[in-house]
């Protein structure tokens, strides 16, 4: 190893700053150098190691569709949940409406049978009830089909 | 200072390391060992160390791969230099978690490894032909202000041009100089008997 202080040219510039700089950073280059090429065999192993990972790096498939797995997957559950959500308010009107539309079709196939509810009929209806029996005895009397 | 710079490029700077590889293989590995040195220096801890140099390596195969390879060597220590900033922040800010926490002292006020047991293997200091020197020189860098130290680093130990060390240092070439200057200065006061 060059040891500058040593030399006796290296004692005479020490008197100036800048040569004084400059042994200290050979010097001190110098140590740094050797101290880089006398590492422990572990962490030499280690740094190589360390090394062979960075540029298998370079190898290694993008993994792509793993990166894009668990975005994809959220965002389709969100979907999904929205779906569901979204499902039934939309169709809840038509669902009562498919149940009001056949409850009117049922309630006009019973009406014919049952008497009228109470409380949507007009109550004039419950005022002239005979005569509505009247009218309706006497147009089932001339439906029916003169054979005498 | 221009005369310390322009010695030694004239001689200690103009060896085989500033010859960069055209391979990153060759690059890397000629760069490694001296990497995790300077990591060392800065950061006082090998696995800390180790973990920058290990992402600089990744970050710079990863990102840089396709630069040419002269443009390596500056982007490498950059990318060095950024990762040890980050390492020490996040010490620095374990530091401050822990002493909220009230960790840190033992029952005698002394200090205690919380989240790490201090590195007690067997350092490279202790390998060195001439240790004693080593151990002087790195606790003299330490002990300079972090541009300065970065500066000292990359123009005199790595190596690297003005131009080089401006660029991974994120400055401009005056303040490299400035920074440099500086450095020598304290290191030739804390260095006054060092052989």
């Amino acid at each position: 190893m060059t040891t500058p202080g040593n030399n006796t040219s290296d004692h005479q510039a020490v008197d100036h700053p800048d040569s004084r700089d400059a042994l200290i950073a050979r010097r001190a280059r110098t140590l740094y150098r050797e101290a880089s090429q006398q590492l422990d065999p572990a962490t030499a192993g280690r740094l190589r190691a360390a090394r062979r990972q960075a540029l298998d790096s370079i190898n290694a498939k993008p993994r792509r569709a793993a990166r894009w797995l668990i975005p994809t997957g959220a965002f389709a559950a969100v979907a999904f949940a929205l779906v569901l959500v979204w499902q039934p308010m939309s169709h809840a009107p038509t669902i009562t409406d498919s149940h009001t539309v056949s409850a009117t079709d049922q309630s006009a196939d019973v009406d014919n049978d049952l008497p009228p509810d109470a409380d949507k009929t007009d109550p004039n209806l419950y005022q002239n009830l005979d005569f509505y029996g009247w009218l309706a005895a006497n147009n089932a009397s001339n439906n029916q089909p003169v054979n005498r | 200072m221009s005369s310390v710079a322009g010695s030694l490029d004239k001689d200690v700077l103009l060896d085989s390391a500033r010859e960069t590889p055209a391979t990153l293989d060759a690059f890397l590995a000629q760069v490694e060992r001296r990497a995790f040195r300077m990591a060392e220096l800065n950061l006082r801890h090998r696995e800390d160390a180790m973990d920058a140099v290990q992402d600089a390596m990744l970050r710079l195969v990863k990102h840089y791969r396709e630069k040419p390879a002269a443009e390596w060597p500056p982007l490498f220590w950059g990318i060095l230099r950024r990762r040890i900033v980050d390492l020490q922040r996040r010490r620095k800010v374990r530091s401050i978690v822990v002493g909220w926490l009230g960790g840190g002292k033992d029952d005698e006020g002394g200090e205690l490894p919380v989240w790490e047991p201090a590195d007690r293997s067997p350092g490279p200091l202790d390998r060195l032909h001439d240790s004693k020197s080593y151990a002087d020189m790195a606790e003299a860098v330490k002990n300079l202000p972090q541009r300065q130290r970065e500066a000292f680093m990359l123009r005199m130990l790595e190596g690297l041009d003005v131009a080089e060390t401006a660029r991974s240092m994120g400055c401009s070439e005056g303040s490299v100089k400035t920074h440099l200057s500086r450095a020598m200065h304290h290191l030739r006061d804390q260095l006054e008997d060092w052989r």
